[in-house]
């Protein structure tokens, strides 16, 4: 819960601010579209049994869950093409587009990701996975850079075509809808009927607001300052996402060439000789330390794990808390958010906030 | 003597399989993911060289052993007269018998033990030797299985017990037990290979020490390696 002071704070900013937005024809006119990257599903089994199996370590898992969404987050920012580009902590449905990913691999040699992008409108742009591969060779350049980079490239090229593909009108016509998607949020008994919702989760523009409309002026007030937060939320990503990198890179590339080695020492004891005729100390010695061989190297894995874990879990635990003074993790921080930013909204316009 | 050393070899194949290799995830052989006496044996152990086996004398029980059967199978004429069977092959001769010593001792080595133990995972850290690892999730016995031999473990009651198939008809048992005062542990490890026609077991005995508040304590980071501290955990 947060103090009755601190929203008698907010809403006294919002009174100060006064009128700070055109009117939604003006907003909707800006030719590119803004993104929001919900941060990735770590795609951790609920069954511990099968992370054990996998070897999924859960505390990376959901490190890069926070990681990965800040690098195609840079890559797209270098491509023209796009408005703000955000890291979401949770879902917001009326983003222009919505990009969201679930980590179906990353073991450092491999990286899998499903990736679905859908506009405010309810269009899919993309619904496909997206596989990369890197060897140890590929982790020796410079500490920043990333061996999968060319995956998220991919991400950034098909987002970009399927932008491409769209005219000036239609760019609009998405930005109209996540403006009055976000405001039939707040206010729905107003805004719902300027929306349609078609059985495919597709909305059509019935019609528009009065050039002016006040109401939907505190609606573009109140989304700005929640755009707010959210950039100082990605900013949180951003330094996250920095301080986790060096760290993140040497697990990656231990990880691959732990790989790498099982591969090549399962294919040399394979084809080797016995030291020693059958039952001797020199061959039951010989299969016992191929087995304790084995059992080391991965268990090592273990090791780094717990490594990266002493590492990135502090820093984890800080963008929890830095983010204004409001309690919980960033994710109950935006919730808490979203209901002061209802309230004030309820305040001024004395309609009843939906949930 | 093929025909006997194939006999055996199956006898002490299939009762390993029947150990590890079950379909029945939950209870295999007698062990269990649960048991209501699991003992705890979390903490820091150290070899009681003065508790445990004497490897010699433990030869010299096995060898006495392995004439008495030779010379049972000799009476009821089911093998050659005489002391220890010697063939080209290598079943039961001095270098096999000499080797599953050899390997049991050095299994059974380990002076250090530290233990980890939650309700769904135990891990065994043996100085210069693999860990072993124990998992229960899902109230399941889980066998892990990778080229190079598999390993089941689970609860007999209050015991822990580890079991190892390599291939070459190389098998490892160990069964850790601690009593109520959880003041000492006894691994008793059990070597069999399918070229001696018994197993050899090695006891050991550990001592539960609390390491030193002075001691150095190690966290393992990515970045700066094993950095180590000093002063009160």
């Amino acid at each position: 819960m947060y103090h009755g002071s601190a929203l008698a704070h907010i809403v006294c900013r919002f009174l100060v601010l006064g009128l700070v937005m055109g009117p939604l024809s003006a907003h909707a006119q800006e030719a590119f579209l803004d993104v929001g990257l919900l941060v990735f599903d770590p795609g951790i089994p609920t069954d511990k049994a099968a992370r054990s199996r996998l070897g999924i370590f859960p505390e990376i898992r959901k490190s890069e869950a926070k990681y990965m969404p800040v690098v195609l987050r840079d890559v797209l920012m270098q491509r023209e093409g796009w408005g703000a580009v955000r890291v979401l902590p949770e879902l917001m449905d009326s983003s222009e587009l919505l990009v969201t990913g679930k980590i179906l691999q990353s073991d450092g040699q491999q990286l899998s990701l499903q990736i679905l992008a859908q506009d405010a409108a309810g269009v899919i742009w993309l619904d496909a996975v997206y596989e990369g591969s890197a060897t140890p060779a590929d982790y020796s350049g410079s500490p920043r850079s990333d061996p999968f980079i060319k995956v998220y490239e991919n991400i950034a090229s098909d987002l970009l075509q399927a932008r491409e593909r769209l005219g000036a009108a239609r760019t609009s016509t998405i930005r109209e809808i996540a403006l009055l998607r976000y405001a039939s949020a707040l206010a729905p008994e107003v805004f719902d009927e300027y929306l349609a919702l078609g059985e495919s989760g597709d909305y059509t523009l019935q019609r528009l607001p009065a050039r002016g409309d006040p109401m939907l002026e505190r609606i573009v007030r109140l989304r700005e300052q929640e755009y707010r937060f959210i950039d100082t939320v990605d900013e949180q990503y951003v330094n996250f996402s920095d301080a986790i990198a060096p760290a993140y890179l040497l697990w990656r590339q231990y990880s691959a060439e732990q790989a790498v080695f099982v591969d090549d020492f399962e294919n040399r004891v394979l084809v080797r000789e016995s030291r020693g005729r059958p039952g001797s100390f020199a061959a039951l010695e010989q299969t016992y330390n191929t087995y304790r061989l084995s059992r080391i190297h991965a268990q090592d894995l273990d090791e780094l794990a717990l490594g990266f874990n002493n590492e990135v879990l502090p820093t984890s635990l800080d963008i929890s808390g830095t983010v204004y003074k409001l309690s919980g993790t960033l994710e109950d921080q935006y919730g808490e958010w979203r209901d002061i930013l209802r309230q004030i909204f309820a305040l001024e316009t004395g309609l009843t906030p939906s949930l | 003597m093929n025909n006997m050393r194939s006999f055996f070899f199956i006898v002490w194949f299939l009762s390993f399989c029947l150990a590890a290799c079950s379909d029945a995830p939950r209870q295999q052989k007698g062990l269990q993911a649960k048991s209501d006496n699991a003992a705890d044996f979390s903490g820091h152990w150290e070899l009681d060289y003065g508790q445990s086996d004497n490897t010699q004398e433990r030869v010299n029980v096995l060898v006495r052993e392995l004439r008495q059967q030779a010379e049972r199978r000799s009476q009821s004429g089911q093998g050659p007269a005489g002391g220890l069977v010697i063939n080209a092959n290598g079943y039961n001769n001095g270098e096999s018998v000499s080797g599953l010593v050899r390997l049991t001792d050095m299994i059974a080595r380990t002076a250090l033990l530290e233990i980890d133990q939650s309700a769904d995972f135990i891990r065994v850290r043996r100085e210069e030797d693999s860990d072993l690892t124990c998992e229960f999730y899902d109230d399941s016995l889980r066998q892990l299985e990778t080229p190079f031999g598999s390993e089941l473990c689970g609860w007999r009651d209050h015991q822990l017990v580890f079991r190892l198939v390599l291939p070459g008809g190389l098998a490892i048992q160990h069964v850790m037990t601690t009593g109520a005062s959880r003041s000492r542990l006894q691994l008793t490890t059990t070597v069999k290979t399918d070229q001696v026609s018994m197993p050899f077991t090695i006891n050991r005995v550990y001592n539960r020490f609390l390491p030193g508040e002075r001691d150095f304590r190690c966290e393992m980071t990515l970045t700066r390696g094993r950095v180590c501290t000093t002063g009160p955990r």
